[in-house]
Order: C-alpha cells, then structure tokens, then sequence
C-alpha cells in the first residue's frame, strides 16, 4: 500500500491540491460558506500584524529617500546654502503633510458630523494582491465594531463595502471590483440603475433604458435601494454615453470615480446605515 | 523554513510595495514568480503543494474566493517542475517564455473558474487586456529576479 501511495504521489498529491481547492471554492460559490471564511481569516490574521510595519516602514523608507532626492537637487544648485535649505525644506514637507493629513482629516470630521452616524476611521495598510479584483486592506476589524457589508467612503465619496472582517483587520471590495454592484441613480433626472465595476477599472452604469436622460457630467450618488449603502452618497459623473443600435434594451454608460482609489490612504467606516439618506452638502465633488 | 520566509515576505511585498509599481492597473505577481523559482528545482509533487499553500496566502491577500488561485498554482507548479526536467530553462529566453506561459495559464484559469463558479467576465477582453499584460510584466521581472539568484548561487559555488 505504502509503495503503491510512493508510486503515485505526483498525481496523488496534485489531484488532492486540485480537489481541495475546489471544494473551498464550491462551498464559497454556493453559500459563502463559513468554514471558507474563516480559513481566511486565519490567513488573514497571521499576516495582518506584518502589513502595518511593513506599511510604516515602507512610508518611511519613502519620506527618507525623497528628502533624499531634494537634498541632492538643493546641493547642486546652491552649495553654500545646503544645510539651511536642507532644513527649510525638511520644515516645509512636515509642514505640507501636517497641512494635507489637517485637510483630510478636517473633511474626514466633517463627513463624521453629516453621515449622522457612528463612523470608524481607518487607515489603508494593503491592497488587492492580483489583477482580477479590486480591493484593499483596512487596519480596523471587529474589536472596533466593524462588520461585513457595512458602506466605506472617504470624503470624496463612496469607496465601496467591508467583505471580510478580521479581529484588528478588514478588507474592502471597491466598487471599481468587477464582482461589486451598488445601486445609484442620477442626481439631475432621477434614473435609477445599478454601478458595476469592470476588469478595466471603470465604471459601468447597467439598466438605464434607452430613452432614460443622461448626459455627460451628470452627477450619479447611491440610490439606497439593496439596504447596504445609504442613500445619497456621491458615486461618480458620467463619462461616457452610447445607445447601442444592436437591439439593445439599456444604455452603455461608463462613469468616473470621484474617490482616487490609487490614492487611498485614509476611510471611512460606516457602522449603521442612516435612518434617511445622507446629506452631503457642498454639491459639488471636492477637488483632489 | 526559508520557503515559509520568501512566501511571508512576497506577501508583504505584493500587498504593499508592488501595487506602488503597477502600470495601467495592471501589477506583475511576486507569488507566481516565488512559484516558478521554487518549481525549478524541486519535485512536481513538492512545487504543486507549495504552489496550493502560495494560493492560498494570495487568495486571502485578495478579494478572490479562497481556492481559486490556490488551484491555478498547484497546477502550474505541477507543470513547470515537470517541464524544466525535460526542457532546459536555464537561459534567459527560456526562463522568460516560462514566466509568460505560467502568467498567462494562470489567467486563463482564473478566468474559468470565475466562470464556472461566478458571473463570467468577458474572456478575450480579459485575456488581451488584464492577463496578457500581467504575464508579460511578471515575466520581465521575474526573469531579472531569477537570474539575479542564479548569479548569486553560482558566485557563492565559485566561492
């Protein structure tokens, strides 16, 4: 028996990786099983406490080195006033990142005090490890109160929602990923549709039929309707238009983001949808 | 135990360094390269284990279902081990076809899965814009990497 087993390792052992790997995926697919979850979780878990000192030494390494790279242009230019400028200059980006981190976190307060709900702030500690998703890693979990499907925004808007919670992690699936679907409407005409993202990473505007106004630049913000994100938070504006004349029954739609999702380095949690729908006051979205 | 501290530290590279690298969205994959290092010099049987465990560690990096590249990887560990006992993949080009072979099946895969099990993605589209590219990066870094660690053992051999 044992001989026989050595015999036929290879495709023993590769047929049981196949067979394993199959099994998690089936159990995931056909009810989001929970021992599924939870094996990734663990694997999560064990890696999670890593991410954080990687993230600050990495975001350390990269301060170091681009005070680095103006202290070699300020040498060139101006020798004798090296050490001053090198001090002005190390001033000044503590200043402007004091300044920066002072505006996000302000319009982070902000947001705080319109959601009129309890709201974690967290910080983005890793992103999607492959091409075919889009989603990141937040340094909050459940010893905060954080659960799965609760909405996460930063103050340019919606972000996406919470799919998998760890004790002090969580990871969240962009509404850029191609799996997401948010409900939204058009804040000018009141069209009701569904934003899906792409393997491109845009947006894409579902179910508007073809007669359904919609124009370029045409604000779009959550609809409310699936119960999972509030109404009213800006989504993105619409980019492009087409009626396809192919005996289609929707309008092809692409939007863009308002939130820079290569540029996330704080979010917001949302941990209770609001009673009524959000008042994001200021109209227009906020400039980068 | 230095298998276990490549793969923790390719987590911590491809979660937070290498999205900092990625061009036009698209970002080479340390984990198949770890895996095609790994699968040249060990048995097939040993290169598909590790490549499930590699799979793993990446599924739950992402926001793919727990499984899927773990299946995409065991497989391809499996078949390069295999095919570098009977084809020589010490050259530069060699190594390079390697990378881009294993990246684009790894695609593929991907894509069937995600098919069979979930809403099925546009699959040339896919295939031309998100796998191609992603081989083809992986692959040029791959093979620098790959060759770099050749180098280095063949020095600390004539050393």
């Amino acid at each position: 028996m044992t001989r026989l087993l050595f015999r036929y390792r290879r495709p023993l052992i590769l047929s049981t990786a196949l067979f394993l790997a199959f099994v998690l995926l089936t159990l995931q697919a056909r009810s989001g099983s929970s021992p599924a979850l939870f094996a990734k979780q663990i694997l999560l878990t064990s890696i999670s406490p890593f991410m954080r000192i990687a993230t600050k030494s990495v975001d350390i390494t990269a301060t170091v080195w681009h005070e680095y790279i103006d202290l070699r242009r300020v040498r060139r230019d101006n020798q004798f006033l090296r050490d001053e400028v090198r001090q002005l200059r190390a001033e000044l980006g503590d200043l402007r990142e004091t300044a920066l981190e002072h505006a996000r976190l302000s319009r982070i307060l902000q947001l705080d005090r319109r959601a009129g709900t309890q709201t974690v702030v967290a910080r983005v500690i890793g992103k999607d490890t492959t091409n075919w998703f889009r989603s990141i890693v937040i340094d909050m979990g459940a010893n905060r109160g954080i659960q799965r499907h609760m909405a996460v925004v930063t103050s340019e808007g919606l972000v996406g929602r919470v799919v998998d919670v760890t004790a002090a992690t969580s990871r969240v699936q962009l509404i850029t990923d191609p799996e997401s679907g948010v409900g939204v409407l058009i804040q000018r005409s009141r069209i009701i549709g569904i934003a899906a993202g792409s393997q491109g990473g845009a947006i894409q505007i579902k179910y508007l039929p073809l007669m359904a106004d919609v124009a370029v630049g045409d604000r779009i913000i959550t609809s409310g309707m699936g119960g999972i994100f509030p109404k009213g938070i800006p989504v993105g504006t619409v980019a492009r238009t087409s009626r396809p004349t192919n005996g289609t029954l929707f309008q092809s739609i692409e939007a863009e983001p308002h939130a820079d999702f290569s540029r996330l380095e704080e979010v917001i949690v949302l941990k209770q949808p609001p009673s009524s729908g959000l008042s994001w006051s200021g109209g227009e979205p906020p400039l980068r | 135990m230095m298998f276990l501290l490549a793969l923790f530290s390719v987590c911590l590279l491809q979660a937070i360094v290498i999205p900092r690298l990625a061009v036009g969205g698209i970002q080479p994959d340390l984990f198949l390269i770890l895996l095609v290092g790994l699968s040249l010099s060990v048995e097939p049987e040993l290169a598909a284990a590790a490549g499930f465990l590699i799979g793993l560690y990446q599924d739950s990096l992402s926001g793919a279902p727990l499984g899927l590249n773990a299946f995409a990887l065991s497989l391809i560990g499996f078949l390069v081990s295999r095919l570098s006992q009977q084809v020589k993949t010490t050259e530069f080009t060699g190594r390079f076809t390697l990378l881009c072979l294993a990246g684009l099946l790894s695609g593929l895969i991907t894509l069937l899965l995600l098919r069979f099990f979930y809403a099925p993605r546009p699959f040339a589209s896919a295939l031309l814009w998100t796998a191609l590219p992603g081989a083809l990066y992986t692959a040029i870094l791959g093979t620098g990497i790959l060759g770099m660690r050749k180098l280095k053992i063949s020095r600390s051999t004539v050393g």
